[in-house]
């Protein structure tokens, strides 16, 4: 099955890092490409230094652009005033086709797949989050989730409240925010304790206690190692929210906020 | 001085961003607007080509927020690797010669001395920072050359007058002691 032509890893080592740094052209890339495919020390090297690289550019100095920049970035959006129009929302299934990282076809990221690790992430696993699949999650569950809905949002008075998330043991566990902006928003950021066991990994429930004390459940999302994050559109329109809870599919209450009254 | 926004996890933004939450998207774009127009510029260095490179990657960002997998990097890296590829596509298209040799020194001097951005720098930033400046002055001039202005290894062989070993092996080097700079726990292969 070998060719003659095939890449071994001492020789992939030498052009590792052109290839993580999308510099790596013609026969030498496809070669190298071809070696990943069947190496998966290889790919981690190759990750590692794709990681580097994408730090490499985060050095870059941070500079003013110029006046009214970010105006015209709303006007391009279709975001600007007076009347803002909602966002299209990519279908899930076209996610790999869309990504602007892929599209470009340099930075080898995602064709490694799965092995991105964020800024921290390598020595922190906890941080590891699964936005996308949260964001799928709650389109899925047919509960609401941003993408789902227009807004009617506009860019006046806005208004925001928090929360704290408490485990019945009073440690942290996140925050919830309800965004006030024309229409309400909910966004749910989780981090629970290690070794609170109950859904470091799994789908959990967040629910809104209305000042009637009903309580509506707004959406799921995923956990990973006790770490996820959510928001929708708030559904409960009628009167201000007086608490929010985490709850497990099972039921089980992990956290709970009280809104500032 | 801030507003409530600013509050706001970059995530919790970016999915404003996605949405059409014009108030989330807006505080998106104040965030960022500064990194993503610095990486262009710096790349490109045409104001008004920048400016259409930074508005671009909020656009795609808009356009892609619900694919965005905080498992591959921040919202920074992400936004900054699309300002990064789309800076680098308008440079390639543009000439055959990406970068004055005149202008490396200035940049790799802006990249590890500026004080602001060394302050608020997380660790493996400035160690990353600090190896930058460590390296012998061909590597970290390949280094910028690829990792920065995309250029091929014979570009830069081109660029600097010597063979294309010499480039590949500079670009290598240099990358290799970035890497075990930024991820230490992980120097332990080749």
């Amino acid at each position: 099955m070998s060719e003659v032509n095939e890449m071994g890893c001492a020789e992939f080592a030498d052009a590792a890092a052109e290839l993580a740094l999308g510099v790596l052209t013609g026969r030498e890339r496809a070669r190298a490409l071809a070696h990943l495919d069947q190496c998966e020390a290889c790919r981690e090297n190759v990750r590692q230094l794709t990681v580097t690289g994408e730090e490499l550019v985060g050095l870059l100095p941070a500079i003013e652009p110029p006046a009214g920049f970010e105006t015209r970035v709303m006007e391009r959006l279709g975001l600007g005033t007076p009347a803002p129009i909602p966002a299209p929302i990519p279908a899930p299934g076209l996610a790999r086709q869309l990504s602007p990282a892929r599209r470009s076809g340099r930075k080898l990221a995602d064709w490694i797949g799965g092995g991105w690790t964020g800024r921290g992430g390598v020595s922190h696993p906890r941080r590891i989050l699964a936005a996308a699949a949260v964001a799928v999650a709650v389109i899925a569950g047919g509960l609401g989730g941003w993408g789902l809905h227009g807004t009617t949002s506009s860019p006046t008075a806005s208004a925001l409240s928090s929360a704290t998330l408490l485990t019945a043991s009073h440690q942290t566990a996140g925050k919830i925010y309800l965004y006030n902006a024309g229409s309400r928003w909910l966004y749910m950021s989780v981090n629970i304790p290690s070794g609170s066991g109950a859904a470091d990994n799994g789908t959990v429930l967040c629910q809104v206690e209305g000042p009637d004390g009903h309580i509506t459940t707004v959406g799921s999302f995923r956990l990973t190692g006790g770490y996820g994050y959510w928001g929708s559109p708030d559904p409960v329109t009628n009167g201000p929210l007086t608490g929010a809870r985490l709850i497990t599919t099972t039921g089980t209450v992990l956290a709970t906020a009280t809104f500032p009254a | 001085m801030g507003t409530v926004s600013d509050e706001l996890p970059d995530e919790t933004l970016l999915a404003g961003l996605g949405a059409g939450d014009a108030d989330l998207a807006l505080a998106f774009v104040r965030r960022f607007q500064r990194i993503v127009f610095g990486v262009a510029i710096t790349v490109i260095g045409n104001p008004a080509a920048a400016e259409d490179v930074a508005q671009q990657t909020f656009e795609q960002a808009w356009r892609h927020a619900q694919v965005y997998d905080s498992r591959r990097g921040s919202v920074r890296t992400w936004l900054t690797t699309i300002a990064h590829n789309l800076a680098v596509d308008v440079l390639r298209a543009r000439t055959s010669a990406p970068v004055d040799p005149d202008d490396l020194p200035a940049l790799l001097t802006a990249v590890t001395d500026t004080p602001e951005r060394v302050a608020v720098a997380n660790d493996r930033a400035s160690g990353l920072r600090r190896q930058l400046g460590r390296l012998p002055a061909p590597q970290a001039r390949a280094v910028a050359m690829a990792g920065i202005y995309g250029m091929t290894a014979r570009q830069i062989a081109d660029t600097e007058g010597v063979p294309l070993g010499t480039a590949k092996t500079r670009i290598r080097d240099g990358m290799q002691k970035l890497r075990a700079a930024y991820l230490p726990e992980n120097v332990d292969d080749e």
